[in-house]
């Protein structure tokens, strides 16, 4: 076990290279100045940019300028953003996590719905529970969210005034950010309309989450559905159906542990998938959040926000399919045993 | 009174292209404390009998039968739920591939222990427990484990086929089955292994008296320990009967050509001398020939054998053939 971690390990740490060695190659890449790219200093005079040259070690060839990149991205200075003048790591931190939460919440409401779902289709299968469930599923799968989203927005919040359309807080409450987890930050603070405040929250979170978390969830009940069959196909159920358990027990001792496992991999990889539709949801609800800074970077051609978003995104990915991986290892007492990493 | 009593079991498979008839109106019956063999190619449909009279078939296969009688309960008639009842009581069943059998991710203890049933135990939670524990352990060591503790601390993943095979036959056993179906228990096993398992059924044969329906391809293991025989062609009974009369003095082409079959060690083997074997191989499902399925096969065939041969009985040996291998002193005038 403790070999399997430190291969895993060392695979993160050649992952995170790589990762950085193209952020890096960004700054040549990208059009207009390269010290532009690396500070985000723009119109310096000479001897600004002088200063900036030897900070930046321009004049050394450009593995010694890599291994500075490489320490000021651990010391935390990743250069400043074109458009707002601030450092880039702080806009991340400030923002990074508003996606973490919408996404956590997202993927929880997929688990929920997904997985129970997945195994309700498969236990009736070729019966009205599976159909439905397929149906709704491949609806669910087939709808793009953007349009998802426009469609809730009007029935919801135009049509029924249910839930706001944008934002993640009414502008009645100020909740001092300290978690930047708005739900987190509400409870620990004891603020004095805090009950209320978090209501409004909730409803802030509802219509991204759902449009965020359809994705995920039609992903998840299909996969767990699949699962789920192939597994009950196995001869071990069969064994087990011989020896006398009944369905019930059948499906809770031995179907679901085997067909969950895999599930939980899928889990991993959708944290990518689940990032990209984050920033479409974002922009759609005005969810301040680091999707959106993203694309607005983008926009403005703002080439050092975008390096750090683009980083900081990657990264939480490699750490998510990481950590699914991981646990994944420590469920399944098969792989357990495999010292080889493999990504 | 019979133990199992099968008639006319069909078992078909609805296809496309029609539906193919992989096993055709079988007989099979069994007394308590009997040892029957069921011996065929692969491909016979032995496998797809077991799994019928347990009834683990997929939903894809049709099963008819005339009568499924399990001591005078007609499997067939109950409703699914009793019928698991019924037969995970008295009727427990091992596979060919014992690894594959075992959950990959419940330790054997778990499995072990399931399999016993909670009626069987009493007392209290705690009191359960430790009797359960008790119980897997004397399993284990009834079917030859010695080092329990650490077999059933493991998972399937961990253990040699041969073992995981015991585990198998300690999980059948658990709830003291009338019948065990072993559906070639021995494939997947090395041949110390192969003997320990065949050695460990027929001991559980004769000391408790349980009935075994064993269904092999290794015919000189069989033969010296079964009392009834039955050989299958193609979904087809082709002959049933004594082991003794079956074996030694076959009525039917294809049991001649299975026990002409095995090599003759005692008579010394030339070197690379080719095996008797019947020409031709065996047909695929979708192909079956009508009538007698063995038939183009067959070295005694004759236009007769187009129409399916009625089984015939004479002192317990069942045979399906027109033209029987009957070694009668020839008359002069045959009628």
């Amino acid at each position: 076990m403790r070999e399997y971690l430190f291969r895993r390990l060392s695979l993160l740490l050649f992952m995170l290279l790589t990762l950085t060695a193209f952020t890096f190659s960004l700054n040549y890449l990208f059009p207009g100045d390269v010290l532009t790219n690396l500070s985000g200093q723009v119109n310096s005079s000479y001897a600004q940019s002088q200063a900036l040259a030897d900070k930046y070690l321009l004049e050394e060839n450009i593995i010694v300028q890599y291994g500075a990149f490489l320490g000021r991205i651990v010391e935390g200075d990743w250069g400043y953003s074109l458009s707002s003048g601030q450092p880039v790591f702080e806009h991340i931190l400030l923002l990074f996590p508003a996606t973490i939460e919408l996404c956590i919440y997202a993927l929880v409401v997929a688990i929920v719905f997904g997985i129970p779902s997945g195994v309700i289709a498969a236990v009736f299968h070729k019966r009205w529970p599976d159909k439905v469930i397929n149906s709704l599923t491949l609806m669910g799968f087939s709808i793009p969210i953007f349009w998802l989203a426009l469609l809730l927005i009007m029935v919801f919040c135009l049509g029924l005034g249910l839930f706001p359309m944008s934002g993640r807080i009414g502008l009645l409450y100020e909740i001092e950010p300290y978690s930047h987890f708005i739900l987190v930050d509400i409870i620990s603070q004891g603020f004095p309309y805090g009950g209320l405040a978090f209501i409004d929250a909730l409803k802030h979170l509802a219509l991204p989450t759902i449009v965020l978390a359809m994705y995920p969830t039609t992903v998840l009940i299909r996969f767990t559905r699949d699962s789920m069959l192939n597994v009950l196909e196995q001869n071990y159920i069969k064994t087990a159906r011989a020896k006398g358990l009944n369905r019930r027990q059948l499906i809770l001792h031995h179907a679901l542990r085997n067909a969950l496992l895999p599930v939980i991999k899928q889990i991993g990889l959708q944290f990518s998938t689940l990032l990209t539709l984050a920033m479409i949801t974002e922009v759609i609800f005005s969810w301040p959040g680091v999707g959106r800074w993203l694309i607005e970077s983008i926009y403005q051609r703002d080439y050092p926000a975008i390096q750090g978003g683009l980083l900081a995104v990657s990264v939480f990915v490699i750490f998510a399919n990481m950590f699914a991986e991981f646990s994944h290892t420590v469920l399944n007492p098969i792989s357990r045993n495999q010292a080889h990493g493999k990504i | 009174m019979h133990l199992l009593d099968i008639k006319n079991l069909t078992i078909e498979l609805p296809t496309e292209n029609g539906v193919i008839r992989a096993v055709d109106k079988v007989n099979l019956s069994l007394k308590e404390g009997e040892v029957h063999a069921l011996v065929g190619e692969s491909g016979s449909g032995k496998s797809l009998i077991a799994k019928a009279i347990v009834g683990v078939l997929n939903k894809r296969w049709r099963v008819t039968a005339d009568r499924m009688h399990w001591q005078g309960v007609d499997l067939m008639r109950l409703p699914p739920e009793k019928r698991r009842k019924l037969v995970s009581q008295d009727i427990a069943m091992i596979y060919q591939e014992p690894s594959r059998s075992l959950d990959p991710t419940a330790k054997v203890f778990e499995q072990v222990s399931e399999s016993i049933p909670e009626e069987s135990l009493s007392g209290n939670f705690l009191v359960r427990r430790q009797l359960r524990k008790k119980r897997v352990k004397a399993l284990l060591h009834k079917v030859g484990i010695r080092d329990d503790k650490r077999v059933a601390d493991s998972y399937p993943h961990e253990l040699s086929e041969g073992i995981c095979q015991k585990v198998m036959i300690a999980m059948a056993i658990a709830r003291n089955p009338k019948l065990l179906i072993a559906d070639e228990p021995t494939t997947a096993l090395e041949s110390t292994t192969r003997a320990q398992v065949f050695r460990l059924l027929k001991s559980l044969n004769q000391l408790k008296n349980m009935s075994v329906l064993m269904i092999s391809h290794e015919l000189e293991e069989i033969t010296t320990w079964s009392h009834a025989m039955h050989v299958l062609y193609c979904g087809q009974m082709v002959e049933a009967g004594p082991t003794e009369k079956v074996f030694n003095a076959p009525l039917h082409p294809y049991t001649q050509a299975l026990v002409k079959s095995l090599p003759d060690y005692a008579q010394g083997l030339a070197h690379k001398e080719s095996f008797y074997a019947l020409k031709g191989t065996i047909p695929p499902l979708q192909h079956l020939p009508i009538g007698c399925r063995l038939g183009p096969r067959c070295p005694q065939a004759q236009k007769q054998c187009v129409v399916t041969p009625k089984q015939k009985k004479s002192h317990g040996h069942t045979f399906a053939c027109h033209f029987p291998l009957l070694k009668e002193d020839k008359k002069c005038n045959p009628s």
